[in-house]
């Protein structure tokens, strides 16, 4: 009688076998569809559900952290105080349309060692913490906010650096979006709408979009010319309507057409302080452009600049220039060829603020864990060297004048030493205005580039000077007027 | 495999127990901590008394069931300690409560044998049939024991001690008796089942005589059931019921017929009920009826092809978005979090059990004991069948335990009384 037992045992058994081939349905061969079910909160959730890492500004201002949400799946959001102001450095931690900035490239800081891998898992066996770690970056609240205010809207970018340790003490770019509206559940649709909107509120101008920077550049032909012996401020140039670009019909006129002042000849301060295109059109040939490449590269051209993610790379291509004596004579009047990121002439300021000395540009100040100590801090370090602290005086007096008397003179903080130059280049869409500076001359402690592109609210008739350098006057002036207050 | 090698294996699954709630607790960032020990001391105990039982009351029997047991036991109560800790706590309480009546049972057989349940089958039905009333007790009157109506199914019945509430299913106990009685029924009448016979055309039907207390017995159990709308029990009862017709006289008649009874139970209570509708639906097209009745079976699914091949881990996944996760759905809890790999190593454990179950009657020689080995491993196995394929989409969600990995009292205390039975059984056919 057992065969009835026997038969009963395999019809169980084909049933189970039922239920290992439905099994590897459901997880095997079947699987991706569920998985990526939209109504599966799974995937969504994986990114929210652990907390993460505060990231904070260097005065400890929170400018992104997890909030819980109680009685829901997703058991945090991410939360962006700063706003608008912060987007392009802090960046984002979505889960519909991915991670940007700083929330990207330290993701693995700062997410929760509570999950993945059992190297984790195991390390937490030998004590290791597994909370989430925190971000505290360079960024100052004062800088970031007077920049963003100041620019007001209009597209440009401010970035401001600590002259002495290349912290970056501001990182703003303009327009720019609110990261806390990508958190939602139509956030594909709305960063749809920002990549569609015309003045690109999604673009980094302070560090991922190029430019050419106009007369600002003259500051680095400047320290070319000076290091190398060519010139110095007192040497006479000719003072002509035009230049003639050599080997070409073309000539380069000064803005407004005029003359570099009264006399026959002009010396170089005297077009610096005036930015004349006429002398340092014939001063780049002068110098060359193997010169002005070598003292451009110590700023960082031509690098990819080690920072948490990957700046545009500002150029002069020295070995087209050394060819062209005209796209020279042009590209040492910050035209043609040259292109920078706001970042870069920053810190071309900087390092004329620092005795030629470029510190590497630092936007993180330390890694810190739960408990607050620091897990990783970063140390200020040399990138190079763009010109003698003696050429770096020269130009600092220099720039001093231009703020003083000549076309920055809206740079002006009361009370204290500004250095500038301004620049106005021909962009894309109407005058990119610049300006680079830093203050106090005597003792910088930040050194800023401004760019307004398009000519900003200004248009066509927008410089440099009219349009930049007040809003690096409101910057510096919020800056050294808040720094000495939490000071005193 | 001796009974050495049984308690290695114990003590080896109560390590793999302390080692999956570590897991979960560096999951969520913890460390070892009491927990784990407590699931492991629980696991060791529970399992360890029961083994040392069976050394004294049963030393023939199969060494290889309780390890087995042990395995899937330890895969539910990790999986209910990273859902809900507080319920693995009372689940640990459980599984003591449980080994405890199963070596009550191994005791009080060693002394009065198997034999005597079949002497006493009448009084088992009877037993039977009150455990599976019980619950039908109004649950406002005075005296401390109450029925008890959860998510629509009048299951349950609530002691109240005053300082504690002890809610049972007493169903989970009642379907062993059921088949206690059956066996006893079914050995005894079996001549008369196979020989006095009536021909309705092709169909060869034993005596309605003979036939009659079966019937009665499965038309109340059936209608006390669907009163208290419990499809899964039902259907598990009802298919136990006629293997072991089916087992007892070798007549495929009574499958054809078991069947045919099936359908129509099953079409008839699909138009009678919201509730089986509603089941229907969500079996059917669980993702359209997302909202609504497809919303568990749906929720499973994902967590199944999330969990994919390896499984998130213990602790990684998200098993407590799907509703009843630590109960009727804690197959797709263990399938997210130890992957394709987990559930095969279930679904293979599960197997074992019910191999060696079959083993156990199949190497019987008497024929009561050869019937309760067979009902006993049948309702392991089917139960386990209903409700893995519930969770799979193979069948018709239904509201039942898979034993030993559910939370759940009664399911737990249940399923060693089942076990302990069929250890016993399996030491008296060893040694005679």
């Amino acid at each position: 009688m057992n065969g009835p037992t026997r038969r009963l045992a395999v019809v169980v058994f084909l049933g189970f076998a039922v239920l290992v081939a439905a099994s590897s349905w459901f997880q095997v061969f079947g699987a991706e569809r569920y998985r990526s079910d939209p109504r599966n909160a799974r995937a969504t959730i994986s990114r929210t559900e652990k907390e993460r890492g505060l990231i904070v500004a260097g005065d400890g201002t929170v400018l992104a952290r997890s909030d819980p949400l109680p009685d829901t799946a997703q058991a945090f959001t991410r939360r962006y105080p700063g706003g608008a102001a912060y987007a392009a450095a802090v960046g984002y931690s979505t889960f519909l349309v991915g991670d940007a900035g700083l929330e990207a490239a330290y993701a693995d800081e700062l997410r929760s060692r509570r999950d993945l891998t059992i190297s984790d898992l195991l390390a937490a066996l030998f004590g290791r913490d597994l909370r989430p770690r925190n971000v505290q970056t360079t960024l100052q609240p004062i800088v970031q906010q007077s920049a963003y205010s100041a620019l007001a809207g209009q597209t440009g970018a401010v970035v401001a650096l600590d002259p002495k340790t290349g912290a970056v003490l501001g990182y703003v770019t303009s327009p720019s979006f609110d990261p806390n509206t990508l958190l939602g559940t139509d956030a594909v649709d709305v960063r749809q709408t920002l990549l569609d909107d015309p003045d690109g509120p999604l673009l980094d101008r302070a560090g991922r979009e190029l430019f050419p920077p106009g007369s600002t550049f003259k500051a680095i032909v400047t320290a070319a010319a000076l290091d190398i012996g060519v010139a110095d401020p007192e040497t006479d140039f000719p003072n002509t309507l035009t230049y003639d670009l050599p080997g070409s019909d073309a000539d380069i006129a000064n803005a407004g057409g005029g003359l570099c002042g009264s006399g026959e000849t002009v010396t170089l301060q005297t077009a610096f302080v005036r930015s004349c295109n006429t002398v340092f059109a014939d001063l780049a040939v002068q110098v060359g452009a193997a010169a002005i490449g070598a003292t451009a590269g110590e700023v960082g051209f031509g690098r990819q600049l080690e920072f948490p993610w990957n700046l545009a790379v500002s150029r002069f291509p020295v070995r087209d220039l050394q060819a062209d004596p005209a796209a020279l004579a042009q590209s040492g009047i910050g035209e043609r060829n040259v292109r920078v990121t706001p970042l870069t002439m920053a810190m071309v300021a900087a390092a004329i603020a620092n005795g030629g000395d470029v510190m590497a540009p630092r936007i993180v100040a330390q890694v810190f864990d739960a408990d607050g100590n620091t897990v990783d801090a970063s140390q200020p370090h040399l990138l190079g060297q763009a010109m003698t602290p003696a050429t770096a005086a020269v130009i600092s007096q220099l720039m001093e004048r231009v703020v003083t008397e000549g076309t920055g003179t809206r740079a002006t903080v009361p009370g204290v030493r500004v250095a500038g130059k301004t620049g106005t280049a021909e962009g894309a869409h109407g005058p990119d205005a610049w300006f680079i500076g830093f203050a106090p001359v005597d003792d910088p402690v930040i050194a800023i580039a401004v760019l307004v592109t398009g000519g900003g609210s200004a248009g066509e008739s927008a410089s440099g000077g009219s349009v930049a350098a007040p809003i690096a006057a409101q910057v510096l002036d919020a800056w050294l007027s808040g720094s000495e207050g939490s000071a005193g | 495999m001796s009974r050495n090698a049984e308690a290695a294996l114990i003590v080896a699954t109560a390590v793999l127990a302390a080692f999956g709630a570590t897991l979960v607790n560096f999951a969520i960032g913890g460390s070892v901590d009491a927990q784990v020990g407590l699931t492991f001391v629980v696991v060791l105990t529970a399992f360890g008394s029961v083994h040392l039982a069976v050394r004294r009351f049963a030393p023939d029997a199969s060494t290889s069931l309780l390890p087995s047991i042990a395995l899937v036991t330890v895969f539910g109560l990790v999986e209910i300690y990273r859902i809900n800790p507080v319920r693995a706590g009372l689940q640990r309480w459980w599984l003591l409560i449980g080994a405890s009546v199963a070596i009550l049972v191994l005791a009080w057989l060693a002394r009065v044998g198997t034999e005597s349940l079949r002497r006493y089958r009448n009084i088992t039905l009877v037993g039977a049939i009150s455990l599976l009333v019980l619950p039908l007790l109004p649950s406002d009157w005075p005296v401390p024991l109450r029925g008890l109506t959860v998510n629509g199914s009048r299951l349950w019945i609530e002691l109240d001690l005053g300082l504690v509430r002890l809610n049972f299913q007493p169903g989970e106990i009642a379907k062993i008796a059921f088949v206690i009685f059956l066996a006893g029924y079914l050995a005894d009448r079996r001549v008369a089942l196979i020989e006095a016979k009536r021909r309705i055309g092709r169909l060869a039907v034993p005596e309605p005589r003979q036939l009659l207390p079966l019937l009665i017995v499965w038309g109340g159990t059936l209608g006390v059931l669907v009163g208290q709308r419990d499809l899964g029990a039902s259907l598990l009862l009802f298919t136990v019921f006629v293997s072991m017709l089916y087992a007892a006289t070798g007549q495929s008649g009574y499958l054809t017929g078991g069947l045919f009874l099936t359908v129509v139970g099953g079409v008839g209570s699909w138009q009678l009920f919201d509730h089986v509708q509603r089941r229907i639906t969500a079996w059917i097209r669980p993702l359209s009826d997302f909202e609504d009745a497809g919303f568990q079976v749906a929720q499973g699914m994902f967590g199944l092809g999330t969990g994919s091949i390896a499984g998130s881990g213990p602790g990684l996944g998200r098993p407590d978005l799907i509703p009843n996760a630590i109960t009727d759905f804690i197959f797709a809890a263990v399938g997210e979090e130890f992957g394709f790999a987990g559930s095969v190593s279930v679904l293979a454990t599960y197997a074992l059990i019910v191999a060696i179950g079959f083993g156990i009657a199949l190497r019987s020689r008497d024929r009561f004991r050869k019937l309760l080995a067979t009902g006993l491993t049948m309702t392991f196995g089917i139960q386990t069948f209903l409700i893995i394929g519930g969770v799979l989409r193979v069948v018709p969600l239904t509201g039942i335990t898979l034993p030993f990995m559910s939370y759940g009292g009664s399911s737990i205390v249940g399923n060693f009384i089942l076990v302990a039975l069929l250890l016993r059984i399996s030491h008296e056919e060893a040694g005679e």
